[in-house]
């Protein structure tokens, strides 16, 4: 791995991206401002989930406002993500924060998609009435959970060997 | 703080979430004005619910913001983008405060329509640009102040790599296994 993230990091690609010094931080704004997009657009239909904001809207109205910001979001910040680990591949790579961020990423889009296949076509056709059962409303709370620890995470990409000790692959 | 290795991540990661939930709720709210989404839904309802979470956290974000600034305060206070940060969370604030006391007074004659008028559609799209402004130019900070040369005296340099690479380098520029640089979300 670590020979794979050295061979990108002399690449070319990944060399003009370093060369130019205003590209990281405004791919890490752009990635911040999506955060910003991305987790307000979940805590409101997790909060929905739990019926504690916009009880006058039926949940379908609430899915459609933000799924598609999620969604979008979730891409945008994706690509610049990956654009930035292509700019110090071997930075990320000797991260520990940065694999349990992937882990935990992978988590969260995938429970993403379970959730909207779960969705019964009642409830996207704008059943009001409809509610969640437990199971769902916890993991609702812990879908808030799980996106704070991935941000919590990517700030600590930075901090390895502070936040891991031992355990920080850089160490 | 400085000396505290494992407190700076913690408040950097809180003062992110803090503002992920500022800058999202403000963005709905302004969406709404714009006449973008939410548009069947009272401009009163979307804001009333959601500017109470925007308050509390940049209340959080100003708070973890001081912090950050108390344990470095010299190299922010001479930091240019540092200083346009402030301006323009004042600009921000004076954004709001127009809206609040002067285009925004007539509320509720278009509480219900689908777009405020043009006051409120400008205050709406200048919030937008103005914290998206203050988002980047946070961002920049991390790429400009310069290394903090107080490392923890537990760091060994030599092992971390070059010492002239680390004295010649900023923060955010630090080749891979050399102190902690303060990049990256």
């Amino acid at each position: 791995m670590i020979e794979f993230a050295e061979w990108l990091q002399a690449t070319p690609f990944s060399e003009a991206i370093q060369a130019a010094g205003w590209l990281v931080p405004l791919l890490q704004s752009i990635h911040i401002l999506m955060i910003g997009v991305v987790f307000v657009s979940i805590l409101t239909i997790a909060l929905r989930v739990l019926e504690l904001v916009r009880m006058d809207q039926g949940f379908a109205d609430v899915w459609r406002r933000f799924a598609p910001w999620m969604w979008t979001g979730i891409v945008v910040m994706t690509l610049t993500g990956a654009l930035l680990v292509a700019a110090e591949p071997v930075r990320e790579f000797t991260s520990t924060s940065f694999w349990i961020k992937m882990l935990l990423l992978a988590v969260g889009i995938a429970s993403a998609i379970v959730f909207r296949r779960s969705l019964a076509p009642m409830v996207l056709a704008g059943d009001t009435a409809h509610e969640f059962s437990p199971g769902i409303k916890i993991g609702a709370i812990a879908t808030v959970v799980l996106w704070l620890a991935i941000i919590f995470l990517g700030r600590a990409i930075a901090y390895d060997v502070e936040i891991w000790g031992v355990l920080s692959l850089s160490s | 703080m400085r000396t505290t290795v494992r407190a700076v991540p913690i408040v950097e990661a809180i003062h992110v979430m803090a503002i992920a939930v500022v800058f999202g709720t403000i963005l709905v709210v302004d969406l709404r004005l714009l006449g973008v989404r939410d548009t069947k839904r009272p401009y009163t309802q979307v804001s009333r619910e959601l500017l109470v979470w925007t308050w509390a956290a940049f209340v959080v974000a100003a708070v973890t913001g001081a912090m950050m600034f108390a344990a470095n305060a010299m190299t922010y206070y001479q930091n240019t983008p540092f200083r346009l940060k402030l301006l323009a969370i004042a600009a921000a604030g004076l954004n709001m405060l127009v809206f609040h006391f002067v285009t925004g007074r007539n509320v509720d004659e278009w509480d219900t329509e689908r777009t405020a008028p043009a006051g409120g559609r400008v205050a709406g799209a200048l919030s937008i640009l103005i914290w998206t402004t203050v988002i980047v130019l946070g961002r920049w900070i991390g790429f400009t102040k310069g290394y903090d040369f107080s490392i923890p005296e537990e760091v060994d340099l030599d092992a971390l790599g070059s010492g002239i690479d680390v004295l010649l380098d900023f923060g955010d520029a630090l080749p891979s296994g050399a102190p902690p640089s303060d990049a990256a979300p």
